[in-house]
């Protein structure tokens, strides 16, 4: 009985001082590309390539977005002309300061979302909201379904939401909507 | 901004553009459309026209700025889209690529406008739509939240209404008699108040003999009293049967409307087509069955009788007011226009909690659902306490959105109680005055008094109705927006009828894509010959089952056809195509039934000999029997009392007693252990004879058996031939192939490799 409780106790010893680690993850593709050795450049001016200084050249490159919604300042990925992972930048710094404004430009180009800066109506029938908005690319109509089942919230306060067609609209603060605006769309939250 | 052309393609271009844009040297205009971003992203206007001679991009703002691309300078043409947009892409033989933006508004639009600028481009002969799907509505131009679908926009509040009754007129003797007695009953409610005032002053008062009761002539106090209680008692008595009467008709009225309604839902859910499904949530569509219906249940069941006796209520205590004294009543009714304005006011507040309710409920069902179905992910993962805090998260938000409606409704109700009852200070205050200089009699004050009351009644139940019929009119709206749901043709008149079909399918030029811009099917060519079976192979995501879902018609094509016996499938009837298509799927899906049902499923009229004779020759027969209840056995929800490959043979013995012309096999054998698969393999061999099939397998080891191979590949056929001759051609089977030799874990592909071997 003794040595029953000693050995439990032991165990118990044992189970304090392993400390559990994460099984570390491997990855073999893409390849680990240096990201000091990206460059992107424009040649001619309508196609965006890249070169790895050192090891090889790509003709035509698109860079997106890893999680456009939730970091779309940080993991940047490049795909080649057939959309295969070149490399990831999962920092803008890695990167060589001349080739910062391409991503910038293909950020513009690839990525539409306009930022609601207030509701000027919102109109709810049947489940369907008809909204009138001012952005920051100007003043749209737009129709959306059942917002508070498809819309996506990317924060506490900070919300996306999708019209029929798959527009794309943020509001990036809901409380930085004035007043009129913040009733208007919590009346379809 | 969108402007709606009476043509697609030809529209309205404003002068001013029009001026600017020229004579265009004469050209023929085939397109004429705008874009709704302009060229810095911002929503603006381009136009882009396309003549027999040139493309033309004209910005609507600033003076110049046209592009201007003659057609035999254009190089390639295509539509990208992009995260929230899409271009309209023209790459010039030399210069740089125009890029013209649009929203995903305009997406199928520029898909064809890039199509049409190829055909030019290519010198064919231009082919536009005649008839683009509509996205705007004919009434108030505003956009559809579906494809050819209903305008919500447009559908009014009184139109809900009348719909919710047509169901109940649906038994118009059983409506007219229920509401008659309603109102019955609400006048007879009147009388008490008056016969009291007779007992106070044609009894009780000094001055009783000159007070005129009508029906009695005498005027003994005591007879007086006697006759007007029993009057009371025999009108109380009145009521309560006329009561009973109109629930026991009203209800078995209502209940029955809601089960139409319900039947209408459920007939809808079932006709709607698969695209209804392709983005929606099990669980939000299951709400509408239960809770919606059981919103508007409560209204057609119990409130909607009382919305007449209660409106005969308001309108002949309000006469009654007025006809003892108008002057008491106009104090009384002061505050209603007051009241009246509030309610306006707060109508749309309330009417939005209630929608977000309904939007709440449903979010609560898609995750119960899920994770229940989910169950055994979320226990192998230990992920119970995150599941049960969304779903504590989502089941706060729905209580605040409840107990956010009920304040709001409960502030607005006892502020406006509150005020009317200020009405009876006033009353008693006048009223007493009055009976002081004989202007009234104190039985007429009662009598008010009590009217007065009998006034809120009326009014309180307005209240609750109207926050109750808020709800059951948001319900009503999300069941109507599946029951006016586009169905699939089914009833196609002029359908050609084909009760038996050879099976001989052609696809001609498919084109095909789920989201407009985006084809998974670029111009399928593909002949197959009754009774042929084809094997269909290619990377995952290539079309595969894209194709599969056209040849089951459960998506049409946006270009090319297909023709099944020489017949457009679109002319086909619906029914008589699939009712001669089986599908035997990686994952078959059983119904709660026993295994006889499942089997008989496409065939209720199999006997149970042909029962098991399809389990004979799936193969299924012998692991039946073993079963202690046999073919008796229940095989619980989507089967899962059954193993994988059980399931698989039930599913392939129901397709051999439904007897189809066209067989699907989609991964059919896939995921079993070999010996089970051998045996499946023998059931599949029987099931494909003299039927055309159209096999999909990763393992091309199962396609052996097919007559022919065909690959796609980029949503095309890239090849196609026996398995030999792809083979020699080394081409995309070939590498395929190779690529299962280099993964040792796939069994079944040495017979391919040694086949190679041989071949070469």
């Amino acid at each position: 009985m003794t040595t029953d409780i000693l050995e439990m106790d032991k165990m118990e010893e044992t189970k304090k001082e392993t400390k559990w680690k994460p099984t570390p993850i491997e990855t073999v593709h893409p390849e680990h590309v240096d990201a000091g050795k990206v460059r992107l450049f424009k040649d001619p001016d309508w196609v965006l390539r890249m070169t790895i200084e050192g090891d090889r050249s790509y003709l035509l490159v698109k860079v997106v977005r890893a999680a456009p919604l939730t970091q779309p300042d940080r993991y940047f990925c490049i795909l080649d002309i057939k959309d295969e992972a070149i490399c990831m930048l999962e920092d803008l710094d890695q990167l060589e300061k001349n080739s910062h404004p391409f991503v910038f430009e293909e950020m513009e180009r690839r990525y539409l979302t306009a930022e609601i800066e207030s509701i000027e109506s919102l109109q709810n029938e049947y489940g369907v909201s008809y909204w009138n908005v001012e952005t920051n690319r100007g003043t749209r109509e737009f129709v959306a379904k059942s917002v508070a089942e498809h819309a996506q919230w990317l924060g506490e306060r900070r919300l996306m939401i999708f019209d029929v067609d798959g527009n794309r609209f943020e509001v990036t603060d809901i409380d930085k909507l004035d007043k009129r605006s913040q009733g208007l769309l919590e009346s379809v939250l | 901004m969108n402007a709606i052309a009476e043509k697609p393609f030809q529209e309205i271009m404003p002068k001013a553009i029009l001026a600017k844009l020229g004579n265009l040297n004469g050209d023929t205009i085939h397109i004429l459309v705008a874009t709704d971003l302009d060229a810095h992203l911002r929503y603006g206007v381009q136009w882009v026209v396309v003549t027999d001679r040139q493309v033309v991009v004209v910005p609507e703002q600033g003076d110049n700025g046209q592009i201007i691309v003659p057609i035999e300078e254009v190089k390639s043409v295509k539509v990208e889209e992009r995260v929230g947009s899409g271009t309209l892409e023209i790459e010039r033989k030399t210069g740089a690529t125009v890029s013209v933006p649009y929203s995903r508004t305009m997406m199928s639009k520029f898909a064809e406008v890039a199509d049409a600028i190829r055909q030019l481009s290519e010198d064919e002969a231009l082919e536009l739509p005649t008839q683009l799907e509509e996205t705007h509505c004919h009434t108030c131009g505003k956009r559809l939240p579906e494809k050819n679908g209903v305008c919500a926009a447009c559908l009014k509040k009184w139109e809900t209404f009348r719909r919710i009754v047509s169901y109940m007129a649906a038994y118009p003797v059983k409506m007219v008699v229920t509401i008659l007695l309603t109102l019955v009953s609400a006048l007879l409610t009147l009388l008490p108040p008056k016969v009291t005032q007779y007992v106070i002053d044609g009894v009780l008062g000094s001055d009783f003999a000159l007070v005129v009761i009508p029906f009695i002539e005498t005027t003994d106090r005591v007879e007086r009293l006697g006759l007007l209680i029993s009057a009371l008692v025999v009108v109380r008595v009145a009521i309560w049967g006329i009561e009973v009467a109109t629930q026991w008709l009203g209800r078995s009225l209502g209940l029955r409307a809601i089960g139409d309604l319900r039947e209408d839902l459920y007939r809808a859910f079932q006709l709607l087509p698969v695209r209804f499904y392709d983005k929606r949530k099990v669980g939000a569509l299951v709400s509408r069955m239960t809770n919606d219906t059981d919103r508007m249940e409560g209204l057609m069941v119990y409130d909607f009788y009382f919305i007449f006796s209660n409106i005969m209520m308001f309108v002949g205590i309000l006469g009654l007011l007025f006809w003892t004294s108008w002057e008491l009543t106009l104090y009384v009714l002061a505050p209603i226009p007051l009241i009246i304005f509030a309610g306006t006011k707060i109508w749309y507040r309330i009417m939005g909690f209630w929608t977000r309710w309904s939007g709440k409920w449903s979010r609560l069902y898609a995750q119960l659902n899920e994770s229940i179905h989910g169950i055994r992910v979320v226990k192998a993962f230990a992920q119970e306490e995150r599941e049960g805090k969304r779903f504590d998260e989502h089941n706060e938000a729905l209580m605040d959105v409840s107990v956010g409606g009920e304040r709001l409704w409960f502030a607005f109700f006892t502020v406006t109680n509150f005020f009317m009852s200020f009405g009876v200070f006033f009353v008693w205050y006048i009223g007493g005055r009055q009976i002081l200089n004989d202007e009234l009699s104190l039985g007429e004050l009662m009598a008010f008094l009590s009217y007065l009351w009998m006034l809120y009644q009326p009014l309180r139940w307005f209240g609750d109705f109207y926050s109750f019929i808020l709800r059951a009119f948001a319900s009503a709206q999300r069941v109507f927006e599946v029951v006016d749901g586009e169905p699939e043709p089914f009833d196609n008149p002029n359908a050609v009828r084909k009760e038996r079909i050879d099976g001989d399918l052609k696809f001609e030029n498919v084109y095909f894509g789920y989201d407009p811009g985006k084809p998974v099917l670029k111009g399928v060519d593909l002949d197959v010959k009754a009774g042929e079976m084809i094997g269909l192979v290619g990377k995952s995501g290539t079309g595969k089952s894209t194709l599969i879902n056209l040849i089951c018609r459960f998506y049409d094509p946006d270009r090319g056809q297909v023709l099944v016996d020489g017949v457009p499938m679109n002319d086909l009837a619906l029914n008589d195509l699939r009712s001669q298509i089986g599908m035997v799927h990686q994952q078959p899906f059983l119904f709660d039934g026993t295994i006889a049902d499942n089997i008989a499923y496409g065939n209720p009229s199999a006997t149970f000999d042909d029962v098991i004779r399809a389990a004979l020759a799936a193969e299924a027969h012998e692991f039946i029997v073993k079963k202690p209840d046999g073919y008796d056995m229940r095989v619980g929800e989507r089967g899962n009392r059954l193993s994988g490959g059980e399931k698989q043979r039930i599913s392939i013995a129901r397709a051999i007693l439904h007897d189809p012309r066209i067989l699907i096999l989609d991964e059919a054998t896939s995921s079993l252990d070999t010996p089970t698969e051998k045996k499946i393999q023998a059931a599949i061999a029987r099931l494909v004879e003299g039927r055309t099939t159209f096999a999909i397998a990763h393992r091309l080891s199962t396609l052996r058996s097919a007559d022919r191979l065909v690959v796609i590949d980029e949503g095309k056929v890239a090849e196609e031939g026996s398995h030999e001759e792809l083979m020699e051609r080394q081409g995309i089977f070939y590498r395929l192939v190779k690529t299962q030799q280099e993964s040792t874990a796939v069994v079944g592909v040495g017979a391919i490799e040694g086949d190679a071997a041989e071949d070469s």
